[in-house]
C-alpha cells in the first residue's frame, strides 16, 4: 500500500511547478522598487570590504600590565609568581630584593654611598647558554672591553666550584678614561641540565667594595637534585608548548 | 508525472501586468541570474572544491585549506618560481555569493506570495539566511585562545594563526598605545607609515617562519641569520601547515623618527620579549607576538584539573576553574569551563581546548561569531517550510486519493 501511494505523492510533489506564474498575481520584482534591490546588493557588498580589515594597521589603548595585575588579582602585589627554580640562595645583608621578570629568578638592589646603586640579576638557561665564552665576551662588549678569544679568555675569569657545579666568576669594567665607568662582576655556574648566571652591574668603586658580598652570594647557590631528575622524568612538553584535549 | 502537463503548458510564462521599462531592465538583468542552470552549475563547483579541498587539507591542514578553498574568491595557481599568481577557478566566497544572488533573484523574479508556496517561500529564507549567516560568521568571526599558568591574570587572549608586531607608547601614566602591525605587512624592504607623527618602520629582513638556535648551531657564521640575543639566532625555514605547529615569524626592523633611524632591532614572535627604546624620550616598546585581542574583563585560572581513569593515561576529565572579573559589569565570578560545558560571556564562549606544562597550564579557546544564532534560526525555519509544503501537499494528496 506504501509503496504504491508513495511514489504517487511524490510524483505530485515533483510534477507540480513552484516556478510558473499566474497572470492574476504580480511577482516580487514586479511588486518591488529597483533601489530596494540595490540596497540589498549594497549590503554585501559592506559585508564584502568590512572582510578586509585583517591586514590593516590598528591602533588601541590598554591598561597599562601593572595596573592590571592589581586590578585583577585585587592583591595589589606585583610581583608575578616566581618560575620553579630547582636552586635556593642566601641573600647578603644589605641587598634589597626587587620584583622579577620573566627572565629573572632573583633580582636585587645594591645601595652604595652617594645614591650609587648597582643591580643584582640571577637567570638561568637551558644547556649551556650560548657557551661560557661568548657570554663572558657579551658581558666584556657591555663595558667596552675588547673580545678576547682561547687562554686569553681564561686567564680573565677565575674557577672554582659551587656545589658541584663548575663556575667561573668575571670581574671586569670599562677602560680608563670612559666617559661613564661601569663595572661587570659576572658568575656563570654549570649545572646538569642549565647554566646559571648571576650578573651584578653598576659603578666599578661600588662593585669593589661588593665584591666579598658577591662572592658570598654565588658560593650559597645551593642546586637541588630536581635538574637532574628533571632528565630522568618523562618527556612533557616544554613550558609554552601546549596539547589538544582532543589528542590522544 | 502528474496526469496534466497540458494544463501547466497553457499558462502564460510572463505576467500579463506590464511593468516600467525600469522593471524591464532588472528582468533582463534577473533572468540569466535566476537561472536554474546556474545553481546547478555553482553547486557542482562547490562539490568540486570541497572535494579537492578535502584532499589537499592532508597537506596544508585544516585551516589553510579553508583560506584557499572556502574564504576565498579564487583557487590560485602559483607560476613556479615567481609570485604571480593565475586564478582558475571560483573559490567559496565566490560561489556562495553567486548561489545567493541566484536565490534572491529566483525569489524576486519568480515567486510569488500565495499560501500555496508559503512553505517554499520559508524554506528558501532559511536557506538565504543560512547562507548570509555563514559570510558573516566568515568575515567577523573572530578565534583567540587564552593560554594560563596556574594562578596567572590576562586580560586578552590571542590568535592562534595571526601574529602583529606591536610598538607600544608608554609615555602616558594610565594607559599604554598599541600600534599592532599584522605580520602579513612586514614585507623586506619597505617601509610603513605609523600613525604616530613622523615616525615609520623600515622592513630590512622579513621571515614568514623561523627556527630558532643557538649560535653555536649556525651551519656557518655566513649562514643568512637574524640575530635576536647573545643565546639565540632566526634562520628562515619553510612555512608550516601542521595543525600542531605554529609559524614563528621573525623580522628585522628599524623605527625611523623623521627620516632618521631611532633604533633596529630583530624580533621574532617565538621570541615575543618586549625591547624598550625611546622617540623624543617617550618611552616606547616594541615587540613581535601572537596578535592579542584585549577584552574589558579578566580570567585567572584558580585550578586545572586532568583526571584519568583509575589505573591508566586515558583522559576522563579536562576542567579549568577561572574567576572572571569584569569591573565595568560589576561581575566577579566563579565558572567551571569543561566538556561541553564552555563560559559564556558578552559576546564570547571560552572553551577547555587544551593543555601542557604538566597540567599547570590550561588553554581555553575563545570564540566571538556574531551570527552564532543565525544556523539555528535558519534550520529552523527551513524545516517548518518543509513540514508547511510537505504537509499541504500531503493533504491535497490525500483528498484527492478519499474523493477518487
Amino acid at each position: 500500500m506504501f509503496l504504491h501511494w508513495f511514489p504517487s505523492f511524490f510524483g505530485s510533489l515533483i510534477g507540480e511547478d513552484f516556478f510558473r506564474s499566474r497572470p492574476a498575481r504580480r511577482s516580487l520584482l514586479e511588486a518591488k522598487r529597483p533601489g530596494e534591490v540595490g540596497s540589498l546588493l549594497l549590503v554585501l557588498c559592506a559585508l564584502g570590504l568590512a572582510a578586509c580589515n585583517n591586514e590593516n594597521i590598528s591602533v588601541y589603548r590598554v591598561p597599562k600590565e601593572n595596573n592590571q595585575v592589581s586590578l585583577q588579582t585585587g592583591s595589589g602585589n606585583l610581583v608575578p609568581p616566581p618560575p620553579s627554580n630547582p636552586a635556593n640562595w642566601t641573600k647578603p645583608d644589605g641587598w634589597t630584593e626587587k620584583a622579577l621578570s620573566e627572565m629573572r629568578l632573583g633580582s636585587f638592589q645594591v645601595a652604595g654611598t652617594n645614591d650609587e646603586t648597582a643591580d643584582v640579576s640571577v637567570t638561568a638557561f637551558p644547556g649551556d647558554a650560548g657557551g661560557v665564552e661568548s657570554n663572558v665576551n657579551r658581558w666584556r662588549g657591555q663595558v667596552h672591553q675588547p673580545t678576547l678569544e682561547g687562554d686569553q679568555l681564561a686567564q680573565s675569569w677565575q674557577e672554582e666550584t659551587v656545589d658541584g657545579a663548575p663556575t667561573i666568576i668575571v670581574d671586569v669594567e670599562t677602560p680608563a678614561g670612559t666617559e661613564k665607568a661601569s663595572a661587570i662582576l659576572g658568575a656563570a655556574m654549570r649545572t646538569a641540565d642549565r647554566t646559571w648566571f648571576v650578573k651584578m652591574t653598576g659603578p666599578p668603586d661600588l662593585l669593589k667594595t661588593q665584591k666579598d658580598n658577591f662572592l658570598r652570594f654565588v658560593r650559597s647557590f645551593h642546586f637541588s637534585s630536581a635538574s637532574n631528575e628533571e632528565k630522568a622524568q618523562p618527556q612533557e612538553p616544554p613550558t609554552g608548548q601546549v596539547k589538544s584535549t582532543n589528542d590522544r | 508525472m502528474t496526469g496534466k502537463p497540458q494544463a501547466l503548458d497553457t499558462t502564460p510564462r510572463t505576467p500579463s501586468v506590464p511593468g516600467t521599462p525600469g522593471t524591464a531592465l532588472l528582468k533582463a538583468v534577473f533572468k540569466p541570474l535566476a537561472s536554474l542552470r546556474l545553481t546547478i552549475v555553482c553547486l557542482a563547483c562547490a562539490m568540486f572544491i570541497v572535494f579537492v579541498g578535502t584532499l589537499d587539507q592532508v597537506q596544508i591542514g585544516v585551516y589553510e585549506a579553508q583560506l584557499r578553498y572556502f574564504k576565498s574568491f579564487f583557487l590560485y595557481f602559483t607560476l613556479p618560481g615567481s609570485q604571480f599568481r593565475i586564478p582558475y577557478f571560483p573559490g567559496g566566497y565566490t560561489l556562495g555569493a553567486v548561489l545567493l544572488v541566484n536565490l534572491i533573484a529566483a525569489h524576486l523574479a519568480r515567486f510569488k506570495f500565495t499560501w500555496r508556496k508559503s512553505g517554499i517561500l520559508i524554506l528558501h529564507s532559511g536557506l538565504i539566511l543560512l547562507l548570509i549567516g555563514q559570510l558573516v560568521t566568515s568575515l567577523f568571526e573572530e578565534e583567540s585562545q587564552i593560554q594560563l599558568d596556574q594562578g596567572q591574570t590576562k586580560n586578552y587572549s590571542e590568535s592562534p594563526y595571526f601574529d602583529e608586531l606591536a610598538i607600544i607608547d608608554q609615555s602616558k601614566p594610565d594607559s599604554d598605545e598599541v600600534i599592532s602591525i599584522p605580520a602579513s605587512r612586514l614585507i623586506k624592504g619597505q617601509t610603513i607609515s605609523l600613525p604616530v607623527k613622523g615616525v615609520q618602520l623600515r622592513v630590512d629582513e622579513s621571515y614568514e617562519n623561523a627556527a630558532l638556535i643557538n649560535p653555536n648551531q649556525l651551519p656557518s657564521p655566513n649562514y643568512p641569520h637574524l640575530r635576536l640575543g647573545p643565546m639565540a639566532v632566526a634562520v628562515e625555514i619553510q612555512k608550516t601547515y601542521k595543525q600542531n605547529e605554529r609559524n614563528q615569524p621573525t623580522a628585522g626592523v628599524t623605527v625611523l623618527k623623521d627620516g632618521e633611524p631611532v633604533g633596529s632591532w630583530a624580533l621574532s614572535s617565538g621570541f615575543p620579549q618586549p625591547v624598550q627604546f625611546k622617540i623624543a624620550s617617550d618611552p616606547f616598546s616594541i615587540v613581535f607576538r601572537p596578535k592579542r585581542y584585549y577584552r574589558p574583563f579578566s580570567i585567572t585560572l584558580e585550578e586545572f584539573k586532568h583526571d584519568r581513569y583509575a589505573g591508566t593515561d586515558i583522559a576522563k576529565n579536562f576542567s579549568s576553574k577561572v574567576r572572571l572579573v569584569d569591573p565595568s559589569a560589576h561581575e566577579n565570578r566563579e565558572a567551571l569551563i569543561y566538556m561541553n560545558h564552555p563560559l559564556w560571556y558578552s559576546d564570547l564562549i571560552l572553551y577547555q581546548a587544551g593543555f601542557g606544562n604538566n597540567d599547570q597550564t590550561t588553554v581555553l579557546q575563545v570564540m566571538k561569531n556574531p551570527s552564532r544564532l543565525i544556523p539555528y534560526i535558519a534550520c529552523g525555519m527551513m524545516a517548518l517550510g518543509l513540514v508547511i509544503q510537505f504537509g499541504m501537499h500531503l493533504v491535497s494528496f490525500v483528498r484527492r486519493r478519499v474523493v477518487t
